[in-house]
């Protein structure tokens, strides 16, 4: 075993190794900037709800007719928190009759960025914090 | 390791169908703020704490204008058909805010005092950088406290 075939092995092949596994681990593709304190924040508005529990009886829990939720004034429309976007009129592809798919298709006949309407929800409570 | 949402999709939509789901995330890229991985942990703790509490939990991120608590108010009124059991997290990252808004049947569960506690904690991580975990924590937070009703219960 001369000197190349050593370098060639105790070098070599140690590097071959790191190489592989960095093309691995390290990740390629399209950065996304992590959000530090302090710093402006570009993106667009996201609202995101949970799923409706049972589409079928909306007994309690998130009506089905109530439609996508939306800003005043901006077009943004509350995304099911899923990966994929609700579609206009998913919502209410299972609920079966009363009033509420009729309002859910005029909703969704005017686009998710359509704001459903106001509705008095009493007495506020909550909180407020800042960083 | 299969990345099904990350495979390159082709095009395949025709006369008759419509393009792939995947063509459709490509499209509205849903991952420019956060990963899949983050979106995933973000929707299941929305909709377990939901389903746990029978409140309606939504999550808002951005901007929430020059009057914070009016904005966030005004969007709960609008956030469903049931705003009065409805919690609404605001997150404004730009202008380091969070509002909490209750309404007056999810007061009842959630007092003004647990919110606060839950906002500190999210703060806490926020302040660090943590998006996803500070919102994922508070939600936690505020279901533990809301509890799991009687009339939820099934078995």
């Amino acid at each position: 075993m001369n000197t190349v075939e050593v370098l060639l092995v105790l070098v070599g092949i140690p590097l071959a190794v790191i190489a592989v596994l960095a093309l691995l681990t390290l990740p390629g593709g399209r950065k996304r900037t992590r959000y530090k304190p302090g710093q402006p924040w570009d993106h667009a508005p996201v609202w995101y709800e949970p799923h409706p529990e049972h589409p079928v009886d909306a007994g309690h829990g998130p009506a089905p007719s109530s439609g996508p939720a939306a800003v005043p004034g901006a077009s943004t429309a509350a995304l099911g928190s899923s990966v994929y976007p609700e579609q206009p009129g998913e919502r209410n592809t299972d609920s079966q009759g009363g009033a509420g798919p009729a309002a859910a298709q005029g909703a969704s006949a005017h686009g998710a960025s359509a704001a459903p309407r106001r509705v008095d929800a009493g007495p506020l409570g909550g909180a407020r914090g800042t960083w | 390791m299969t990345r099904a949402l990350e495979t390159e999709s082709h095009d395949t939509a025709t006369e008759h169908t419509a393009a792939s789901r995947s063509e459709e995330a490509e499209q509205s890229r849903l991952d420019e703020i956060f990963t899949f991985q983050e979106l995933a942990r973000l929707d299941e703790a929305l909709t377990m704490s939901s389903r746990e509490t029978g409140l309606r939990f939504t999550l808002y991120i951005g901007d929430l204008g020059k009057r914070t608590r009016v904005q966030a108010e005004e969007m709960h009124a609008r956030s469903g058909a049931h705003p009065t059991d409805s919690v609404l997290i605001a997150v404004s990252p730009g202008q380091k805010v969070v509002e909490v808004v209750t309404g007056a049947g999810a007061s009842r569960r959630l007092p003004d005092r647990a919110c606060a506690l839950a906002v500190l904690s999210m703060t806490t991580s926020f302040a660090s950088g943590d998006l996803v975990g500070g919102i994922i924590n508070g939600l936690r937070q505020l279901s533990d406290q809301a509890g799991h009703p009687a009339s939820l219960r099934r078995h």
